[in-house]
């Protein structure tokens, strides 16, 4: 309850700076003429949730096929796993995205720029998260396996009952921001002509010459999906102290 | 504490809104219109119209390289005095800004697809058709407008349109006929172009809308350099070979 009346009064207190702001420098708004474009926004909006809804699922299976990887008895596959993480986390979405779409889906005569879109973000997404989930698992002192394997737990079980459900909680926290990031960088699938969020803005704001009213609805409506997101996971934090 | 804040702001900001000096704000992006040159110096036909502008109205020149997207903003929040960055005015975009009398007329044109069936604009509306747009220029906003029964692929980037056409996966690029005709030049194996505009655009200065006095400055120094030939030697310095080529073809040049 506490909580709640500070985050509204630091909420309006930053709505009066903002406001203040806008009106000493004399800004100029127009947001009738980008209110003409309402349907671009909305259309844009659930482009952009659906894109993000499916490359987040399938991210999560990416970076579980390559923890298996990882951790894989064979060296082959290991460096095969290491060679993706490193490949697709030190190079930019952008080029990913051209080069996967224009050239490798080219050659193979895939042409449905959703598909491309999805499956390039989810790969550049999961490279990043199969690293979280390495160091949730690493985070378990290795006296826990060692402890275990004494009792006389198969590894299975010592992986379903007593690691992961402990790495679980570690890996929240740095999931929601990578989750957050996966929706914030879906703005980047504009560059293969999919019309979401962030490039309607564009396209209002080129047809309005209305920046900032263009882009203020665009920050709302980002927000507007990852904070659920992070409720959702910090809920499901509280929920996993319980247990353990 | 309010009156603090407000002298506060005004000592940060007073120097760019009190001094003499005319800031124009360009993206130096856009050969050979707005460009810098080898020393990184600003070049190309919009600094020389800004040069010339400035020395009519008597003011010293500032040249403000800002991103295209920047360009508005900047404007509106007094960091510059006006714009010369190719910009076309609309009625819609003029809600926004203030445009001077044009000072280029250009016009949209198609690249297209060689295997592509279309022979004509007119045949363009149609499903079946898929048309490369690049975002947020004219060409897209005529698109949405106009080609409503064609299947419109929306691109950042005037490079990946290009790609689109000559990919195949677009029978068409809607762009201004300069650009057009570039591209087509670097790819004419794989491309046809129809460099006939089917429609005519202006290009204008931005301006405030409240700044009514520059607005009038600029108009007469525009008629001015206009009917002392200043575009036509803009046009010959910066387009000489495409200036002969239209003339060639029989199409109407920009100035």
């Amino acid at each position: 309850m506490k909580q709640l009346l500070y985050f509204i009064s630091i909420l309006l207190f930053f709505t009066s700076v903002s406001l203040w702001s806008f009106n000493e420098i004399g800004y100029e708004w127009n947001w009738a003429g980008v209110l003409d474009y309402r349907k671009k926004f909305s259309d844009g909006f659930i482009t952009t949730i659906w894109i993000s809804v499916s490359a987040l699922s399938l991210s999560i299976i990416i970076a579980l096929m390559n923890s298996f990887l990882l951790g894989s008895r064979h060296l082959f596959l290991r460096t095969l796993g290491k060679f993706y993480v490193e490949l697709v986390r030190g190079t930019p979405l952008l080029v990913q995205l051209l080069l996967i779409f224009y050239v490798f889906a080219q050659s193979f005569g895939i042409s449905n720029r959703y598909l491309v879109g999805i499956f390039s973000l989810a790969l550049f997404s999961g490279a990043y998260i199969s690293e979280i989930f390495r160091a949730g698992l690493e985070s378990i002192p290795k006296a826990q396996w060692d402890a275990a394997r004494v009792m006389g737990l198969s590894e299975k079980k010592i992986l379903s009952i007593i690691i992961i459900p402990q790495a679980f909680r570690v890996i929240l926290p740095p999931l929601a921001g990578q989750f957050i990031s996966l929706i914030k960088d879906s703005s980047l699938l504009s560059v293969i002509a999919i019309s979401e969020l962030t490039l309607n803005a564009q396209e209002v704001n080129s047809f309005t010459y209305s920046t900032l009213e263009s882009y203020i609805p665009l920050a709302f409506l980002y927000l507007l999906l990852t904070l659920p997101l992070s409720q959702i996971i910090k809920f499901l934090e509280k929920k996993m102290k319980y247990e353990t | 504490m309010f009156k603090m804040m407000s002298l506060f702001c005004v000592l940060i900001f007073s120097g760019s809104s009190w001094s003499k000096d005319l800031i124009v704000g360009m993206e130096l992006s856009y050969p050979p219109f707005e460009m810098t040159d080898r020393s990184g110096k600003p070049d190309g036909i919009s600094v020389d119209i800004a040069k010339a502008l400035a020395l009519s109205l008597k003011r010293d020149l500032r040249i403000e390289n800002i991103s295209f997207d920047g360009l508005i903003p900047a404007l509106k929040t007094k960091k510059i005095d006006l714009i010369i960055s190719s910009m076309t005015s609309t009625p819609e975009r003029a809600k926004s800004v203030a445009f001077s009398t044009p000072y280029l007329k250009t016009g949209l044109a198609l690249l297209l697809q060689k295997k592509s069936k279309i022979q004509k604009p007119e045949e363009l509306n149609n499903s079946g058709i898929t048309i490369a747009v690049k975002k947020g220029s004219t060409g897209h906003l005529f698109a949405t407008q106009n080609l409503k029964n064609a299947n419109l692929l929306v691109i950042d980037k005037e490079s990946s349109c290009v790609l689109e056409v000559t990919q195949g996966k677009a029978d068409a690029f809607i762009y201004d006929s300069l650009s057009i005709y570039q591209h087509h030049k670097k790819h004419t194996t794989v491309t046809r172009a129809i460099l006939e505009s089917f429609k005519e655009e202006f290009w204008a200065i931005a301006m405030r809308k409240n700044d009514q006095e520059l607005m009038e400055q600029v108009n007469i120094f525009l008629k001015v350099y206009k009917e002392n030939g200043g575009m036509d030697r803009l046009g010959d310095k910066y387009l000489g070979d495409q200036k002969k080529e239209f003339k060639k073809l029989n199409i109407p040049f920009y100035f």
